[in-house]
């Protein structure tokens, strides 16, 4: 049995990979089998810096022969290495499955011997959970950059998710801080898995069993010079064009000493804001250009949507009885709940201030942007913008480092995933 | 004003209803400690079957999601929470229709409240209740929820565990939805008698390190974890305490 020292070792390392998320699937559990996936998501237990855990992430070894500057298992740290078997991590899964302490596993690994051999035992752990333990929780195995795209495409067929992570937001900041990745070794698997998967869910009969949940990336934010514009046009491109589900953004932290890297952790509330900002893209039709430039960082003191309807005063107030619902959806302050609420409720009376307020609709912000009956509430131009930073600053309080950010409950909700 | 005191079942809260229906102003409750103005006058009721299923037919017909609704209400512990249903089911009989729409109306704000309050426990149970396995292999959870959800959570893991018997011990309530593989049930259980596992310790430690190692201690946050996971839970989770220590 795997002891508590291997296990320290090769899960500190897994928890800077943010993508804890456990939904978008529903694998059903089969006859004889342990577990199902459930789509929308559990959250098993949370952990003092505020975080869900859902998956067990592990590695399966951080011995590595790569030398990524950021990384703490890179070839040249001097950390303490371990390794565990395909059969031990099952076995732990499965422990833990039963247990109810967690969904399903999360798997990868340090480039060990080879990235064939790395991603070979990564693939062979996932087929037996499958067959051999019967095993029918979730499963997120991460793309191993220069293995073989057979091997991926034959892992992607047990698994429920799967991730090649960007790592950096440029391609010359890759050749600089991980010299041995390519961004053709990571973008070319997925262009890979994202063709199976279509050809997957037109095929009637097998339909979804791919990669049920997607594939996801990860970047670091901080560790390089690329401005917000750069990173969320690259983000878009990967939403849009590599069919991705989630982009997920790690505020630097310095935990290796290089010359190469800053000194000092890029701060959450940057991270925080990017999050916002992909939000709006994927879910209330924002385009990239409205809300950042090429060059430019979003706004510190005022969230994405704040700033971008300061700038596009001339769009409101909307009146709320009458606006279209993607119009709700830009006003700052409501969100898709709340759109939805309103659009319900106005189908049987018209709605005056005091109805959203009774409605829990939080109106501190979105007050500046809407009337109801043709009366307007709130402050206008300048005296708004004023207003918003107000209570923008209430939010963020000393912000970057430490959030309180995310004290109260509707801002609680928009930490996890950035809804705004 | 007229109380009228059920004995907490749903019988019996539609038989208030039925009994009070005609009443100006009565109001049901459940709860037996009231503080009582002078001029209140309590009226205790019988549950019977008869009337209960007279304004069950009723309501159905008007909207047949209603008694969904009222159902999951009832599982609150919120105080109110006949009352609030018996407002309601008036709301829904004087539109003649389905009003769950109505997002502005305060009795529907109401209702979904207390309603969301019960779901939203039983989406966070999927994720906290742990399960001990037992010498005999079953595993055992028990927790003690704020809403009356054991019956809805079983389907959830009786889907998961497949073939496996569990058992999920609502000791608030004492009782726990049982399963021996095949079928699962609802029984009343006072205190268990269990043997836990002797590996049971070794994954709880793991658990325990695991929980310990994923933690990023430079950004600690301990107000929004608790935000999402209540301090009133952590009795019965691992990672949290030390509870099922002294047992092995
Ligand atoms: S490939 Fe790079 S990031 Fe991954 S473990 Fe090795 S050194 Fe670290």
């Amino acid at each position: 049995m795997l002891d508590a020292d291997t296990l320290s070792i090769l899960t500190e390392s897994a928890k800077y990979d943010v993508s804890c998320s456990s939904s978008g699937s529903k694998r059903a559990n089969g006859k004889g089998g342990l577990g199902n996936a459930s789509v929308g998501g559990i959250c098993h237990s949370f952990t003092p810096d505020g975080r869900c855990i859902s998956l067990l992430k592990i590695l399966m070894s951080n011995e590595c022969v790569y030398d990524c500057a950021y990384c703490p298992n890179r070839l040249s740290s001097n950390v303490k290495r371990a390794s565990i078997t395909p059969d031990e991590i099952c076995n732990l899964t499965i422990n833990f499955y039963k247990r109810n302490y967690i969904e399903g596993l999360f798997l990868s690994s340090a480039v060990s011997g080879s990235p064939n051999r790395t991603m070979e035992l990564l693939t062979e752990t996932a087929i037996k959970l499958r067959k051999q333990y019967n095993f029918n929780g979730y499963i997120h195995i991460k793309g191993i950059p220069h293995a073989d795209e057979a091997l991926a495409l034959k892992a992607a067929r047990y698994a429920d998710r799967m991730s090649y992570n960007i790592e950096l937001p440029s391609e010359r900041s890759l050749k600089l801080l991980a010299p041995q990745k390519t961004k053709d070794s990571l973008v070319s698997p997925m262009k890979r898995l994202r063709a199976a998967i279509l050809c997957d869910r037109e095929n009637a009969a097998r339909r979804g069993a791919l990669l049920p949940a997607g594939q996801t990336t990860q970047m670091i934010i901080g560790a390089s010079p690329e401005s917000d514009g750069q990173i969320l046009r690259l983000t878009e491109y990967l939403y849009r064009h590599m069919g991705l589900k989630r982009v997920y953004y790690s505020s630097y932290i310095p935990v290796v000493r290089s010359p190469l890297l800053p000194s000092v952790p890029a701060g959450l509330l940057r991270e925080h804001r990017l999050y916002q900002a992909d939000w709006l893209i994927r879910f209330y039709g924002f385009d990239v250009n409205e809300l950042c430039g090429e060059g430019e960082n979003l706004d510190t003191d005022l969230d994405p949507k704040c700033a971008w309807a300061l700038k596009n005063m001339h769009l409101f107030p909307v009146e709320i009885n009458s606006a279209p619902p993607e119009m709700l959806l830009r006003v700052p302050g409501i969100g898709a709940k709340g759109a939805y609420k309103i659009t319900e409720a106005r189908r049987f009376c018209r709605l005056d201030f005091d109805n959203l307020s009774k409605m829990h609709i939080v109106l501190k912000r979105a007050k500046h942007f809407i009337t109801c009956k043709g009366k307007f509430y709130g402050a206008e131009g300048n005296a708004a913008r004023a207003a918003l930073l107000i209570a923008g600053r209430s939010d963020s309080g000393e912000c970057n480092q430490q959030l309180s950010l995310f004290s109260d409950r509707e801002n609680a909700v928009s930490a996890l995933t950035g809804e705004l | 004003m007229k109380i009228f005191l059920t004995d907490g079942t749903t019988t019996g809260f539609y038989t208030a209803v039925f009994d009070s229906y005609r009443e100006n102003g009565a109001v049901i409750t459940s709860r037996k400690n009231m503080q009582l103005a002078f001029d209140t006058e309590i009226v205790n009721v019988a549950a019977d079957a008869e009337k209960a299923t007279r304004v069950r037919n009723k309501l159905d017909k008007l909207d047949r999601y209603a008694a969904g609704d009222v159902d999951l209400a009832l599982r609150s512990d919120d105080s109110l929470k006949e009352q609030t249903s018996f407002e309601y089911i008036k709301l829904i009989v004087k539109s003649g229709r389905a009003v769950r729409r109505q997002l502005s109306v305060p009795a529907v704000i109401e209702m979904s409240e207390i309603i969301g309050r019960v779901t939203g426990e039983l989406h966070k149970m999927k994720g906290f209740l742990r399960f001990m396995e037992t010498e005999s292999g079953a595993l055992y959870a028990p927790y003690a929820p704020d809403n009356d959800i054991t019956d809805l959570i079983a389907p959830h893991f009786k889907a998961r565990f497949g073939q496996q018997r569990f058992a999920v011990h609502d000791v608030k309530r004492k009782k726990a939805a049982l399963c021996d593989g095949k079928t699962w049930f609802m029984a009343e259980v006072g205190d268990a008698d269990i043997y836990i596992s002797e590996y049971e310790k070794i994954f709880e430690d793991l658990w325990r390190k695991y929980y310990v190692s994923v933690n990023i201690g430079e950004r600690p946050h301990e107000k929004q974890m608790k935000g999402y996971m209540p301090v009133r839970y952590w009795k019965f989770l691992p990672e949290k305490n030390g509870f099922y220590d002294d047992k092995t």
